[in-house]
């Protein structure tokens, strides 16, 4: 009720989307920021110099990839979100979904050539990405419904090497490791025509003033499909199926004496877990552009893992959140590299304060390493990866709820004033 | 003194007689789709319309004449409260029957009492618990014919017994009996006198057995008028009207929860919200930010403890701004309690500090942040409790009525609110000291028809000029307000021949959140003393955090640290007091008091009497 947040008189209250005011109002400022961001660029409405303002760098090419590859990321933690947050199945064989949907869209998207393809337009490849993993996770759930745990982890662990073991020779589709293969581009076709109606890769004029880059539309493209993933996330966790995958996830027996019927569930939860992965492998797929079999692995699969647990089991904003960090840090760990090296270069305070920690030749010991293969230490790619792994030891001992567990203590600390509990 | 006031015409009704079930017949037809009522049900407050309401109380009605009750019988409840407890007392009105409440901690032996003294012929229990207690004693309540239950849970056993059915069976037999008879009901009601008793509300009997106080349409009708809807009650003179909100939660059959509750509601429009327990009330208080609130000084001194409790409890930076704002507040507090109850510029510019650093969302959390309008009553209160939440901005104000006077008594009104006293007399209302005693009476037409049964109690009562005895003393303050001194039966005269009024003294030991009860000895003695009760909950929190273990109610008061925690509250108290007034010895109670016990009363009083018998000899040690 009106400024009585906590009096709900329905279900439909008590279960909206968007409680308050001001949390619609929030979300849809922040929206348009997001779709905004493309239009940063100089020149990006109606030519010349003019633009919308704000930060610029972030509608550069890199960015804007970047920005792309954080939205497929998080369609796929989102489908996995489902499958281990929501009904606590988990699952290391993501990856593989994601490879499968992957080459779903290569057969059916590509035209033929070298390897097998079959030419069809974006309308039947991208849904079919999905569905084809769905179907086969259908097939594969009876397996993995009959174990728990431990045990589960293994299964599905075994699914990621079989998965590679299949890529790597079927060469006719995947290219083998080799040489890989080319996906198909996101143009969008009425059927086999020559000329694309919308080309979402190069750039452009839309509606006759916005002028976008192809990162630009291919950013506002994953922009939509990722808010479209994430009410879908939303409203299967908000309803029945969402209840019943919770009541599973929480104690499968007591569940089922509720009457919830795991088996089907936890089926149920696979198929929508791998449609996500499905759809997001293929767009990561058409993203980086040309890929091996031996992408589709276990490292993926742990990436999308850290997401989830990093982000927050469970809570769809803590899967947003995951995404940007996981996605986001290599980048700012770069950065920040690179800053150390100009300071380093430049002499003065900074390069004092960095120096004990920078390595900068032989016989210099610091732990970041700036000039790989000369001095001792981690170069930034290891940092990385150090940096990573700590970070999920760290979140799994301190923060369980991950990023979004801190989110809700700092929103509780300001709901609780001027009391703690 | 007397003081007497003329009070403006009301129209005349066009109906013939005014009762509860007409009014609330009335906003139905006038506003159907307004809500009523709302009702916690699996986590949402769902809501009744005004039209599904009176639909509701028709059928009951029609189910009650279908069981044969008849003008003038008496249909009791025993319940917590719950829209069945409002529609069935409204259903009971409207057929010209007569509603007898029970406390829901009433035990077997006082239910044998209030059905048998009032006679009841149907009687409606929640569920088990309380079918168990009639059941008891259902030998020895020859009148009682049907009993009906909410709950269906727990009935298997009595399925095949005759005398119960459930309340579906009742409305069954309602819809059926109003399809027979379409008009039968508008007939009952045309037919209703202002004489009608309307209610039987029994004492809660803090000496002797309890009493049912008649109570009729014509008191209905006066108490509406003078109390809910009475000029500058409320701030900006907004009478309460279908935006307010009231959250159901104390006995209804009490007569302030009745009158704030079901009188408020079907004279106003008011929504009722019903509170899922006792226990959930300040989570319930959170949720429906009630506009207007009526409590009884144990729920101020339940939530003054909380405050405190939670403020010294939080983190440090929450706990200075806490305590910060606790300091502003009392400052507030006390200079608006000098105003009248109104700002001043200090004040002002004090609250535009504390209002958005500590107030608001301090309010927010206590659910009382919306209040418009909040009362303490039925019971005396400490004047520092409500100068504090008028501090915090809870426009709070004491009044003082009695069950008998269908609590028409006085009121502070806004503005006017002087703390400390119960206000100053209803406009219209005849209020006067004894000039002997200093008893206070009043004549109105509120008062009541008599007790019911009882002739004598009802001559006693009443003196031969029509005035009732209301049995408290009490002495008039700057000529317009009324300060209640004590019971007057509960006034101590010590050995000394000094007059003590104990209930100020047990009032400022009650404001230490670590004291629940407590009660002063001291008629024909020497010296005064005292029985204090520890507050179970905060003083084992305190204990934990100071590290001192304890298992039960009875190991925490025997603890030294709890004896000398209590002994500074009595110390504070005694300062506060001339010397003849101060406590020498004080014990702590063993045991929790409680009503199936018999120590006190329904409404949580201390009975004095069963208390002097029970720990007799504790007293006697004090004065060894």
């Amino acid at each position: 009720m009106r400024g009585r947040p906590l009096l709900v008189t329905n279900y439909a209250d008590d279960q909206a989307m968007l409680k308050s005011t001001t949390q619609t109002v929030m979300a849809g400022l922040f929206l348009l920021f997001l779709v905004c961001i493309p239009l940063f660029a100089p020149g990006a409405i109606g030519g010349g110099e003019s633009r919308i303002p704000g930060p610029t760098f972030l509608a550069g090419a890199d960015w804007l990839k970047l920005l792309s590859e954080l939205g497929i990321f998080a369609m796929a933690a989102l489908g996995l979100n489902i499958l281990s947050g929501l009904a606590g199945q988990v699952s290391l064989g993501h990856a593989f979904f994601m490879g499968l949907g992957a080459y779903t869209a290569a057969v059916l998207g590509s035209g033929p050539g070298a390897l097998w393809g079959v030419g069809l337009p974006i309308w039947v490849w991208l849904p079919m990405a999905g569905l084809i993993p769905a179907a086969v996770g259908i097939v594969i759930s009876p397996t993995a419904v009959r174990v728990r745990g431990l045990y589960l982890a293994i299964v599905t662990l075994g699914l990621v090497f079989i998965g590679e073991y299949v890529w790597r020779n079927l060469d006719f589709i995947t290219g083998g490791s080799q040489s890989g293969r080319n996906f198909p581009a996101l143009q969008v076709r009425l059927w086999r025509e020559e000329e694309a109606l919308l080309d979402l890769e190069a750039s452009g004029t839309w509606l006759g003033f916005l002028n976008l880059s192809g990162e630009g539309k291919f950013y506002l493209f994953i922009l939509a499909l990722t808010v479209l993933f994430v009410i879908v996330a939303k409203n299967i966790q908000r309803s029945r199926v969402g209840r019943a995958f919770q009541a599973i996830r929480d104690r499968d027996v007591a569940a089922e004496i509720m009457g919830v019927d795991e088996f089907r569930y936890k089926t149920l939860a696979f198929a929508i877990s791998s449609f996500y992965a499905g759809v997001a492998g293929a767009l990561l797929a058409v993203e980086v552009g040309r890929t091996i079999p031996e992408q589709w692995d276990l490292l993926l699969s742990v990436e999308i893992i850290a997401i989830v647990l990093i982000g927050g089991a469970g809570s769809i904003s803590g899967v947003l959140m995951g995404s940007a960090f996981v996605v986001l840090l290599p980048r700012l760990v770069q950065d920040f590299g690179n800053l150390l090296q100009q300071s380093a270069a430049s002499g003065g305070v900074l390069a004092t304060i960095f120096d004990p920690i920078l390595s900068t030749g032989p016989g210099d010991f610091g732990v970041v390493n700036l000039s790989p293969g000369v001095a001792p230490g981690l170069g930034i790619l290891q940092l990385n990866t150090l940096i990573y792994g700590l970070l999920i030891i760290a979140f799994l001992i301190f923060e369980p709820l991950g990023l979004y567990g801190v989110w809700v203590r700092i929103r509780n600390y300001w709901k609780g004033w001027p009391f703690t509990y | 003194m007397t003081d007497t006031r003329e009070r403006p015409q009301s129209p005349p009704s066009s109906r013939a007689t005014t009762s509860p079930a007409s009014m609330a017949r009335d906003f139905a037809v006038a506003n159907p789709t307004a809500p009523a009522m709302r009702e916690k049900d699996l986590g949402i407050w769902q809501e009744i319309s005004w039209e599904r309401l009176w639909d509701e109380i028709t059928t009951a009605a029609h189910g009650l004449l279908a069981l044969g009750v008849d003008v003038g019988e008496r249909v009791s409840i025993h319940s917590e409260d719950r829209p069945e407890w409002v529609i069935l007392d409204l259903a009971t009105v409207a057929i010209r029957g007569i509603t007898v409440g029970l406390y829901p901690t009433n035990p077997v032996s006082e239910v044998r009492y209030l059905l048998g003294d009032s006679g009841s012929v149907v009687h409606l229990v929640e569920d088990q618990e309380q079918a168990d207690k009639v059941m008891g004693v259902i030998d020895d309540l020859p009148d009682l014919r049907r009993i009906i239950h909410v709950e269906p849970r727990g009935f298997r056993d009595w399925r095949d017994d005759g005398r119960f059915l459930s309340w579906e069976e009742l409305m069954e037999l309602g819809r059926n009996h109003h399809e027979q008879n379409p008009d039968l009901l508008d007939e009952i009601m045309a037919a209703a006198e202002p004489d009608d008793v309307i209610t039987l509300v029994y004492t809660s009997g803090t000496t002797g057995p309890p009493k049912g106080a008649m109570l009729t349409n014509t008191n209905f009708v006066f108490c509406v008028e003078s109390v809910i809807l009475s000029d500058g009650r409320i701030a900006g003179n907004k009478k309460p009207g279908p935006d307010d909100l009231i959250l159901t939660y104390l006995p209804l059959c009490h007569v302030a929860e009745r009158i704030f509750s079901t009188w408020t509601m079907v004279s106003c429009g008011t929504i009722l919200n019903f509170a899922e327990s006792i226990e959930t009330v300040q989570q319930n208080l959170r949720e429906i930010q009630p506009t207007l609130f009526f409590a009884v000084p144990r729920i101020w001194e339940k939530l003054h403890a909380s405050i405190e409790l939670k403020g010294n409890d939080a983190t440090w930076l929450k706990r200075q701004i806490f305590r910060f704002g606790s300091k502003l507040a009392s400052v507030i507090g006390r200079e608006r309690a000098a105003n009248g109850g109104l700002d001043t510029t200090k004040s002002r510019l004090l609250d535009m500090i504390g209002y958005p650093l500590v107030f608001r969302p301090l309010l927010e959390r206590i659910g009382l942040r919306r209040a418009r309008w909040a009362g303490t009553g039925a019971a005396a209160i400490a004047p520092e409790m409500i100068t504090d939440f008028i501090g915090y901005g809870v426009p709070l104000y004491e009044l003082y009525g009695m069950t008998e006077n269908s609590a028409v008594a006085t009121n502070n009104f806004h503005g006017r609110n002087k703390v400390g006293t119960v206000g100053e007399p209803y406009v219209g209302t005849e209020v006067k000291l004894d000039e002997e005693t200093g008893e206070i009476l009043t004549r109105h037409p509120g008062v009541f028809a008599g007790f019911w049964n009882s002739p004598e109690a009802t001559e006693e009562t009443m003196t031969a000029d029509g005035f009732l005895r209301t049995g408290d003393v009490g002495e008039w303050v700057d000529g317009t307000h009324i300060k209640i001194v004590d019971r007057i039966k509960h006034i101590i005269i010590t050995s000394g021949g000094k007059n003590v009024s104990p209930s100020e003294i047990e009032n400022s030991l009650k404001t230490s959140p670590y004291v629940k009860e407590a009660m002063v000895v001291g008629d024909g003695r020497k010296f005064l003393t005292a029985l204090i009760g520890i507050e179970f909950d905060t003083t084992g929190d305190w204990a934990t955090r100071q590290g001192i273990p304890y298992t039960t109610y009875r190991d925490l008061s025997e603890k030294p640290q709890v004896l000398d925690l209590v002994s500074d509250v009595v110390k504070r108290t005694n300062e506060k007091f001339s010397s003849v007034e101060g406590i020498k010895v004080f014990r702590l109670l063993p045991k929790e008091l409680d009503h199936e016990d018999g120590e006190l009363t329904a409404t949580q009083k201390v009975k004095k009497n069963s208390m002097t018998d029970m720990f007799g000899g504790l007293i006697e040690e004090m004065y060894r």
